[in-house]
């Protein structure tokens, strides 16, 4: 660590990993209730688990993502992060307006609008926060020693996702038109913006990790990200076919997402071939891993079982099925939760001072999730083509058909066992690499990886 | 080989013209929608209906327009598919109606609400969803390959053809099962058989008995008990006489003249 602001990344990465525990656990209440254990329907039906799973995986990745960026700013702008202050105080109150958000879901307070259920009083919250966090970097890069095009992309990402959330917030009395904008945040955030902020933290860790020349893994990094926005913007159309939406949105969102499979085959290529050029010497495997990973996942979740089911003829039979939640799971896991675990991965040895970077349990902690996710997908996958046949294409009741897939989800609840238990290897490495201390700046942590670099 | 700058052209370059593209379409589209929407249909009563499905998360459970979880039915054709009686009556106690099944929350709507939320409902359902949901491909076929073992008795006196009481509106009868060749949607595939010719199968004691408590009749029926529900005792005694007065063979004479039993 080089400097003494970039501490406050720990914190953020301490409370990503609660919540991510937490989002695990309401996963599983929300598996048992599809095998018929619903014995807590009472206090938590299906609907508060839902909301609190995914508003759980948003607050984690964006902690994540925001503890990266104040990791990686300073170190880009080679000078202290302007406000330490105001960055504890965001933290807290971010934190703060997520656990109300979560509690309000128990009791029948929210918005109701899929991943955006935060009420609107807790919305003008979350914006303020995330103006303080944005003018903290923000002015961090602008008075900094040197702009990179990391930083400035990392920045761009954050700043757009910000911009995009206030579409979420305008109010329509036709529920089209709701659901239209919706959509301007959630599909523009995960197949847009933050493919942007992904691609940075890829390109950071790519450049730390390997050794090769800044300045060609950061051109890749803008024909990735511009293959992105190419295909990822108006492939928002996937998302306007069947809600009431003019009928050139099926021809328009069916070229353009059938694309977007292309931007993550650059992102995996470009960090396999990065990989292959620096050699693996960097003495962080497990980071390597987990960028590595990252790369290859988000192409196979978000990518590839993507595409299985984003043209207009396949979407007709498979849009509101399991099958949504089978590409969901792996493109989230892969593209975004990975790119988070892999940045935590090569921070803490840094903020700690501790070498804990490649033993049994952070080897097992990668290979578990994975198998795990893999796993989980397959269940879903099973169960949503049986769903698809059943409901959609012979025309048995929703009912009968849930009656008859439910096997599947103890599959799923099995698979999740095994990814729970990965999680909890990382963490538990998380835990052994204890607090950052201010002599972690002296240590021999950073030595270590001084590679050569490779042009 | 690509410099640098020609990249970062490449990245602001193209997100520029592709975002305006969409900017332009998204301009079109919202000029559009009210048409395809029928957005003039939009009564108050549709809005507070969208108001209550957003403030207790039904997208949390259910879809509509495909969109939501997937934990509990797609509702966008429900008005139509089950009729707005039998909504009514599922509202106010949704596991009186799927006894021992997967559980919707027990809303305390009152009756003003619900009317609220069907009029939402059914506005969704005359949107125009460029064809979704589609007509299952298969369903023909596998209607083809053969009704369900003991649904329909196809011998014996062919039923009356007589107005259907508004009971088995109201009673809910008709979301499920097909009467005088109304309603029925909701039940084609789950075995709940239509009612004209149930005089072949059961008497009117029977009838009786069944209705006021299938469960008791035949332990795994997927038939809710729907006496204290959405029917009286009374009405159950009036159902029972009207669908044993559909036999042609039991009609009184005043009765329209009854067809002969037809050969097949």
């Amino acid at each position: 660590m080089k400097f003494q602001s970039q501490k406050i990344a720990y914190w953020f990465f301490a409370a990503a990993m609660l919540l991510l525990v937490l989002q695990v656990v309401y996963g599983f209440i929300m598996g048992f209730a599809r095998i018929g254990m619903d014995g807590l329907h009472g206090w938590i039906p299906f609907n508060t688990a839902r909301a609190v799973h995914t508003n759980l995986l948003v607050v984690w990745l964006l902690l994540g993502f925001m503890g990266s960026a104040y990791f990686i700013i300073p170190e880009e702008a080679d000078r202290e992060l302007m406000w330490p202050k105001l960055a504890w105080v965001q933290l807290i109150s971010f934190l703060v307006v997520g656990v109300i958000a979560i509690v309000g879901y128990h009791f029948n307070y929210w918005e109701g609008r899929k991943f955006l259920e935060i009420p609107r009083p807790l919305d003008y919250l979350v914006v303020i926060n995330v103006l303080a966090f944005l003018a903290n970097i923000g002015l961090t890069i602008w008075n900094g020693k040197r702009y990179t095009t990391t930083a400035i992309v990392l920045y761009f990402g954050l700043l757009a996702a910000a911009l995009l959330y206030l579409p979420g917030m305008i109010d329509f009395d036709n529920q089209t038109l709701d659901s239209f904008y919706r959509w301007w945040v959630v599909h523009l955030w995960v197949e847009g913006v933050w493919e942007l902020i992904m691609g940075a933290l890829l390109c950071y860790l790519l450049i730390k990790l390997t050794g090769v020349d800044r300045e060609v893994v950061e051109k890749w990094l803008y024909i990735i990200v511009g293959l992105t926005f190419l295909s990822g913007i108006l492939g928002t159309g996937h998302h306007y076919y069947y809600i009431g939406a003019p009928r050139y949105w099926l021809m328009i969102g069916g070229i353009f997402s059938a694309l977007e499979p292309l931007a993550f085959l650059g992102m995996a290529i470009y960090a396999l071939s990065m990989a292959k050029k620096g050699g693996r010497r960097h003495p962080n495997k497990a980071a390597l891993n987990w960028t590595l990973g990252s790369a290859i996942m988000s192409f196979v979740g978000a990518g590839f079982l993507g595409f299985a089911h984003t043209l207009p003829q396949v979407n007709m039979y498979t849009h509101g099925t399991l099958v949504t939640a089978m590409h969901g799971h792996m493109a989230f896991w892969g593209a975004y939760a990975m790119i988070n675990l892999a940045m935590i991965a090569y921070v803490l040895p840094i903020l700690t001072g501790r070498k804990l970077w490649d033993n049994a349990a952070s080897s097992y902690a990668f290979w578990l999730s994975n198998i795990g996710m893999v796993a989980m997908t397959g269940a879903f996958a099973v169960a949503g083509i049986t769903q698809v046949n059943l409901e959609r294409r012979m025309g048995l009741d929703f009912l009968a058909v849930q009656k008859e897939i439910e096997i599947h989800f103890v599959g799923l609840i099995l698979a999740a066992c095994l990814f729970f238990l990965g999680i909890c290897l990382y963490i538990y490495n998380f835990w052994r690499h204890g607090l950052p201390t201010d002599e972690a700046a002296q240590s021999d942590v950073r030595a270590a990886e001084d590679l050569p670099t490779v042009s | 080989m690509l410099t640098k700058l020609q990249a970062k052209v490449f990245f602001l370059g193209g997100t520029a013209v592709f975002f305006g593209i969409f900017l332009v379409l998204t301009i079109d589209t919202h000029l559009k929608v009210p048409f395809q929407t029928n957005a003039k249909d939009i009564t108050s009563a549709v809005i507070a209906g969208k108001r209550i499905w957003e403030s207790n998360n039904c997208m949390g459970c259910h879809t509509l327009f495909g969109e939501g979880a997937y934990y509990a039915p797609e509702l966008t054709k429900v008005v139509e598919n089950r009729g707005k009686d039998w909504l009514k009556v599922f509202i106010k106690n949704p596991a009186a109606m799927f006894p021992g099944q997967r559980k919707m929350v027990h809303y305390n709507f009152t009756d003003e609400q619900i009317d609220h939320v069907i009029a939402f409902l059914e506005w969704c359902g005359r949107v125009d969803l460029n064809g979704f949901p589609a007509e299952p491909p298969l369903r023909d076929a596998l209607q083809a390959m053969g009704t369900p073992t003991g649904v329909v008795a196809s011998n014996g006196p062919t039923p009356l053809q007589k107005p259907v009481p508004a009971v088995f509106t109201t009673g809910t009868c008709i979301g499920c099962h097909q009467i005088q060749g109304q309603g029925g949607a909701a039940g084609a595939l789950i075995g709940a058989p239509p009612l004209d010719d149930v005089f072949r199968r059961k008497t009117r004691d029977q009838i009786i008995e069944w209705i006021s408590d299938p469960a008791k009749v035949k332990p795994d029926t997927k038939m809710p008990k729907l006496v204290g529900i959405a029917i009286t005792d009374a009405q159950v005694i009036e159902i029972a006489d009207w669908l044993v007065s559909l036999n042609p063979e039991t009609a009184a004479p005043t009765a329209a003249p009854a067809p002969a039993a037809q050969p097949k």
